[in-house]
């Protein structure tokens, strides 16, 4: 059963006046950077959402756009740190670099090594930002290209994502002179606009990415309202349906895959804003796998829920971790959790929510005209 | 009525890695036709559709959308070149409302880009409560399509296909499965569309074929083994032998 619009529209905006309300309540700058980065996996569930829930795609490869979108943001933000700016080079020189370079390099980005001239460009902070939503969209709207137009769908679309995390990961890590290998990039500057620097630990932060995910939940919601949001969902039920009513399906497949990617890519950059780095475990398979679970607890075929689902288990998780058997007994838990969930609420919690609200509204109808009722 | 044909199939025919389930199949439907295909299980019936829809791609012959050839064309291309098909096995969009499902087959601009806006023009809404009305789904519209019984999910794509408007409509046995009654309204349906559009139907159920059809053509074995009148049909010795058998058409 479909709840009313205006049902719909409460919950997302008591949701929404929530996360702008949350610094009242809590002023502690440590926790205020965790709910920041709570938010960014509230991003990454409604990215998750959207490609499992409204196009059927369960891509168990997410955390290679949140990855690329983290590393690209990274770099300009490693350019910009104070190490960086003092190797004494003309350009700023990411120290991981200065230690692993041939006795006599030119300590400079142009060719301190073989691929550093890739970095220069980002000593522009825009440019990274612009690479940081730019990759992930390409790389989804090249592997789209080859899946969807292949027709290859189900489970072999999770096997192929799955696959192409693990091989980016080796990549990454193998590219050490570049990326600084296993151990990522660390010791960042701030986020800066027009001069504003965002610490992470101060309030402006905390909007800068509460503000993101709002816009990003009220504009997928709004994507999936459109009329190719409701050809998407017709696609996911039954391609060849709508292949013969004259839809080319991989084009909606496609698009919205790359919207999907560039929503993972943003929160990659917002978490390196508020974590303070960036690093090969974005990429793990465990990571990608969470957020499917945070998804599907929450609601995959709901963009709010799944939203919800992902920062309510962490603040669980988060209020859990004080004690070391907790945390072992959480992972439990969760592993449960998912299991009974994908048995016996395919739903997740959205949907226990709607249907709850549907039976208090349905209740009332009855009582008020039991006609309408009827006539359901 | 004109003599214009609409679907013009020229020998058409695929070889599965040596077995021709379709072979060398020719016919011309005229405009506002409603054509029968008959034939016994096996004989290439739906073989047949899945070549002029491009489900199959042949491996000789030609199909012509009035002028336009279609061959081996992608199936959404097919789609909009003017040819709607309904399947054997009943395919809506089960977790979409009633509704829902003929909005999607209302919407004739097909790219992506082109529908990143809300809502259906009134005249596509006006279609679709057509539509709703002929397949005498209206109380069903809020409805999800999955909760339909099946001979609502039969009228419910019959309905997607009018809404559509295409010129050229295959249905694949629009009343396998349906009881006496629901197969009695489907017929009303069909009769309805006639004119408006040349159908191409297939049907096991000779009551049925009695009730709509006008002109009939027989597989047989992937071939064409007779084509015309009813009458002429149920005379046709051949057919009896190859498809009635001894029960005949009676
Ligand atoms: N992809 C395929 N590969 C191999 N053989 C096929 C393929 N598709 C269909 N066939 C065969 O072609 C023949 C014709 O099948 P088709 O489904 O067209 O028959 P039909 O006339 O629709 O029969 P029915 O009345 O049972 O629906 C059958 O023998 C079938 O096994
Ligand atoms: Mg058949």
């Amino acid at each position: 059963m479909t709840l009313p619009r205006s049902v719909t529209i409460a919950a997302y905006a008591s949701f929404v006046a929530a996360l702008m309300l949350l610094p009242l309540v809590v002023s502690d700058p440590f926790w205020l950077n965790r709910f920041a980065k709570y938010c960014v996996y509230g991003i990454l569930g409604v990215s998750i959402a959207l490609s499992w829930g409204y196009a059927g795609v369960l891509n168990l490869g997410q955390g290679l756009f949140f990855g690329l979108g983290a590393y690209m943001i990274a770099m300009s933000l490693k350019l910009a740190s104070a190490t960086s700016l003092q190797q004494g080079s003309t350009t700023p020189l990411p120290d991981f670099m200065l230690w692993n370079s041939e006795p006599g390099a030119v300590t400079d980005l142009c060719c301190i090594n073989k691929g550093s001239f890739l970095w220069i460009p980002f000593q522009w902070q825009w440019f990274g930002v612009a690479m940081g939503l730019a990759l992930p969209t390409l790389v989804a709207g090249i592997l789209g290209a080859v899946i969807f137009r292949k027709r290859i769908a189900g489970v072999f679309v999770s096997i192929i994502t799955l696959a192409l995390v693990l091989l980016v990961r080796l990549v990454l890590i193998d590219a050490q002179p570049i990326t600084n290998g296993f151990n990522g990039l660390t010791d960042l500057g701030w986020f800066t606009v027009a001069g504003f620097e965002f610490d992470p630990y101060v309030t402006p932060t905390y909007y800068l990415v509460a503000v993101s995910l709002s816009v990003v939940l009220i504009g997928a919601r709004l994507l999936v309202e459109t009329r190719a949001g409701l050809i998407l969902q017709a696609i996911r039920d039954d391609e060849n349906r709508a292949r013969y009513l004259g839809f080319d399906v991989p084009a909606y497949q496609i698009f919205f895959f790359c919207v999907s990617a560039l929503i993972a890519g943003f929160a990659g950059m917002l978490y390196v804003l508020a974590a303070e780095f960036a690093s090969p475990t974005f990429m793990d398979l465990t990571f990608s796998i969470t957020m499917v679970v945070w998804a599907a607890v929450g609601g995959r075929s709901s963009i709010l829920g799944a939203c919800i689902g992902a920062m309510l288990i962490n603040t669980i998780e988060a209020s859990m971790s004080e004690s070391a058997t907790f945390m072992e007994a959480w992972k439990v838990v969760i592993g449960l959790m998912f299991i009974l969930v994908v048995l016996y609420l395919p739903r997740g919690i959205a949907g226990v929510v709607k249907d709850g609200i549907g039976r208090l509204l349905g209740r009332r109808a009855v009582a008020a005209a039991p006609v309408v009722a009827a006539g359901e | 009525m004109s003599n214009k044909s609409a679907l013009t199939i020229e020998e058409i025919g695929v070889d599965f890695s040596g077995f021709k389930a379709v072979d060398g199949v020719s016919m011309v439907v005229e405009e506002g036709e409603l054509r029968v295909l008959l034939g016994a299980n096996g004989a290439g019936k739906t073989t047949l559709m899945d070549l002029v829809s491009g489900k199959t791609k042949s491996t000789q012959g030609r199909v012509f959308v009035e002028d336009t050839e279609i061959t081996n064309r992608e199936e959404h291309e097919i789609a909009r070149a003017g040819i709607g098909r309904k399947f054997q096995i009943p395919s809506v969009f089960r977790d979409l409302t009633v509704r829902r499902n003929l909005e999607v087959a209302s919407c004739l601009t097909p790219g992506v880009f082109a529908n990143l806006g809300f809502g259906f023009p009134a005249e596509d809404r006006d279609r679709v409560d057509e539509a709703l009305e002929l397949a005498g789904l209206r109380e069903q519209a809020g409805r999800r399509a999955g909760e339909l019984s099946h001979g609502q999910t039969q009228w419910l794509e019959l309905a997607m296909l009018i809404v559509q408007n295409r010129k050229i409509i295959l249905l694949d046995e629009p009343t396998a499965g349906m009881t006496q009654a629901e197969t009695f309204k489907t017929s009303q349906i069909i009769n309805g569309l006639k004119g408006r559009h040349t159908l191409v139907v297939v049907e096991h159920d000779m009551a049925f074929v009695r009730e709509i059809a006008e002109k009939i053509t027989v597989l047989h074995l992937g071939k064409v083994l007779a084509e015309g009148r009813i009458h002429d049909i149920e005379r046709n010795e051949e057919v009896r032998r190859a498809y009635l058998g001894s029960k005949g058409i009676a």
